[in-house]
């Protein structure tokens, strides 16, 4: 596991799949933001000429953690950006409040369809949480 | 129905050998199974088959509410994400379930057959050119957008026309709208149930390839195993033939991305319990069932209509690249089928005609002859099926048979299968290195990503004529031609 980005990318035949810890729930997802850009090779950094604020809501852990990661996929996809720096304000069990930063991105380095549910577990470790996601490419 | 039972290992001594080409996984293989499991395979795609989850994905789709005979994978199965790719289940109407996640989110995403008045050596002094025009003119890559931006109003008629919205617009003959899977409009679309976002992501992006396994590839007619049936379909030897393979793009992704969220809900509401969240479901007649349908059915119709698109700009570049040089090189459309898509049709279950919602998530629609739905000209004959292979390797036209209406609900494979994952085929296969061995065997590669060219190597999938041989030996599709590949643009 990287020590910058705590992701690492596990074996998927058709799509991709990769875990990701923190040490508090505002953390790994925030985290998972990040490695959703890594994997489709957009910059670590950006100039983050551009912020947009976000709430979301899911019936659960899960289908929050599924419906934020896919909403910075809509607003990518949508405006063109790609997005370096993910601040979860505030996170509870169906809702969170969190802001993006990053920069015009007109490339077509989006190569992420969207955020599956399968095999999906959020987990708690001793020392913070760990997710597994797949991902439809 | 108990609850799941916990993951086990699945070994080839677990299955029971029907046929030479049926392996079954009988109903109380695994306790909340609602059918038994069939998978289509000789011993070394079985065995390819159990290196990976996908048969443990399989058997999942085993307990989906309402599901007749038996839960199918294909030969080219491998894992995806809740269903298997190359997976079949078929549910009983009214009371069985509809599944977001058994559609995927590539919904329709299928390949189209356009087969060319010319032959390969007459357009290979031109085939670098004209692959560079192909990639310039039909826009790939995720995000990307097209030529056509489309406001609401006419973004509905897309979603409700399909690709008679495309020959309204010029960019349509009768005869490709004929010779395309449900004549190229799925019925029951209903805008009404698609989100703003949806709309959002897809009103730019008609006309646009995408990304991953996507591509338009230009082929040669190398060997023809039918005469009759390759002749009624247009196609002879040596022939100049082009495959589109895409799908609904954004705008499919949100689609289902709004109805698996969505859905996550319904399933307690409907006390529905499930070996995967993937899987999530409503009873089709539900009010939650119908309305995923009837966007299902617009995303159906954005992807015909997205094809028909790239169909129009690739007759366009063949134009522009081989006019004034070669005799004759005009279009015609042979079949455009769809891999990914749940549908209402009648089979025959137990002795008794029963309507149906089938599910074919990486498999491909193999009506046989007489079937409803085919066009006339091609009805005695049975359904030409399209079988991609992987890049650099052989593609097969089929038709569909008697068999498999009477085994597999109308279904056959859908392409070669992967078997390596894409971070191995990454570390394995270097892009460039990939792009100069097939133009060394005479194929023009045009990419947007060598990264994402090594992860489509061929090395990363099945043998596609394998896969085929199953099919054709278990009789649920008959082999006509088979195409080989003198040029690639991928996403």
């Amino acid at each position: 596991m990287a020590s910058d980005l705590r992701f690492r990318e596990v074996e998927h035949t058709a799509d991709r799949a990769f875990t990701v810890r923190g040490r508090d729930l505002a953390e790994l997802f925030a985290l998972a933001a990040r490695a959703l850009g890594t994997i489709q090779g957009q910059p670590a950094d950006t100039r983050e000429t551009i912020s947009r604020q976000l709430e979301v809501s899911g019936v659960d852990r899960e289908t929050l953690l599924v419906n934020w990661l896919n909403e910075i996929l809509y607003l990518q996809d949508v405006h063109k950006e790609s997005y370096s720096r993910f601040e979860v304000a505030t996170i509870f069990d169906t809702s969170l409040r969190a802001s993006l930063h990053g920069e015009p991105d007109a490339s077509s380095r989006r190569t992420i369809k969207a955020v599956t549910f399968h095999g999906l577990k959020i987990e708690r470790l001793p020392d913070g949480w760990e997710a597994t996601i797949v991902v439809d490419v | 129905m108990g609850k799941p039972s916990p993951s086990r290992t699945i070994a080839k001594s677990d299955f029971k050998r029907i046929s030479e080409q049926i392996w079954e996984l009988p109903r109380d293989f695994r306790e909340d199974m609602r059918a038994p499991a069939r998978l289509y395979a000789d011993d070394a795609l079985l065995e390819a088959a159990l290196t990976d989850n996908s048969v443990e994905q399989l058997v999942n789709t085993a307990t989906l509410p309402g599901i007749v005979k038996y839960a199918i994978a294909m030969p080219d199965i491998h894992q995806g994400y809740g269903f298997p790719i190359g997976g079949v289940v078929a549910t009983k109407l009214p009371d069985g379930i509809i599944s977001p996640g058994g559609v995927g989110y590539d919904i329709n995403c299928g390949v189209r057959l356009l087969a060319s008045e010319a032959l390969v050596e007459e357009i290979s002094p031109f085939l670098s050119e004209l692959a560079s025009a192909l990639y310039h003119n039909c826009p790939s890559g995720v995000g990307v957008h097209g030529e056509i931006k489309l406001q609401d109003t006419e973004l509905d008629k897309v979603l409700v026309e399909g690709g008679s919205w495309a020959r309204q617009r010029g960019l349509a003959r009768n005869q490709d709208l004929e010779r395309t899977e449900e004549f190229g409009a799925m019925p029951g679309a209903d805008p009404e149930y698609v989100s703003h976002k949806a709309r959002e992501r897809g009103r730019g992006q008609i006309g646009t390839l995408g990304a991953g396994n996507h591509f338009i590839e230009v082929d040669c007619v190398a060997e023809v195993y039918d005469e009759t049936a390759a002749e009624r379909l247009g196609l002879l030897p040596g022939q100049a033939v082009v495959q589109i393979h895409c799908g609904s793009r954004g705008f499919g992704h949100q689609v289902c991305e709004d109805y698996v969220a969505r859905f996550q809900k319904t399933v307690r509401d409907f006390g529905i319990e499930l070996a995967d969240r993937e899987l999530v479901c409503a009873p089709f007649e539900s009010q939650e069932g119908q309305q995923y349908f009837h966007a299902m059915a617009c995303a159906a119709n954005f992807a015909f209509a997205n094809r028909q698109v790239l169909a129009h700009q690739i007759r366009r570049t063949f134009e522009q690249v081989l006019a004034g040089k070669v005799p004759a090189f005009d279009l015609h459309q042979v079949y455009d089928i769809a891999h990914n898509m749940a549908k209402i049709e009648e089979h025959e279950v137990g002795g008794r005609r029963m309507q149906l919602c089938v599910h074919r998530k990486g498999a491909t629609r193999a009506f046989g002859p007489g079937s409803p739905g085919l066009p006339d000209d091609l009805r005695d004959l049975g359904q030409p099926v399209l079988i991609p292979g992987s890049m650099g390797t052989a593609s097969y036209v089929l038709i569909g048979t008697r068999g498999s209406m009477e085994q597999t609900f109308g279904s056959t494979c859908h392409g070669a299968g992967r078997v390596w994952s894409r971070a191995r085929a990454r570390k394995m296969v270097r892009g460039e290195e990939l792009r100069q061995e097939l133009k060394s065997r005479g194929i023009a590669v045009r990419a947007g990503s060598m990264s994402g060219l090594a992860e489509e190597a061929p090395q990363a999938y099945k043998d596609v004529s394998r896969v085929v041989d199953v099919v054709e030996r278990a009789g649920i599709g008959k082999k006509v031609a088979r195409l080989e590949p003198v040029a690639v643009i991928k996403g």
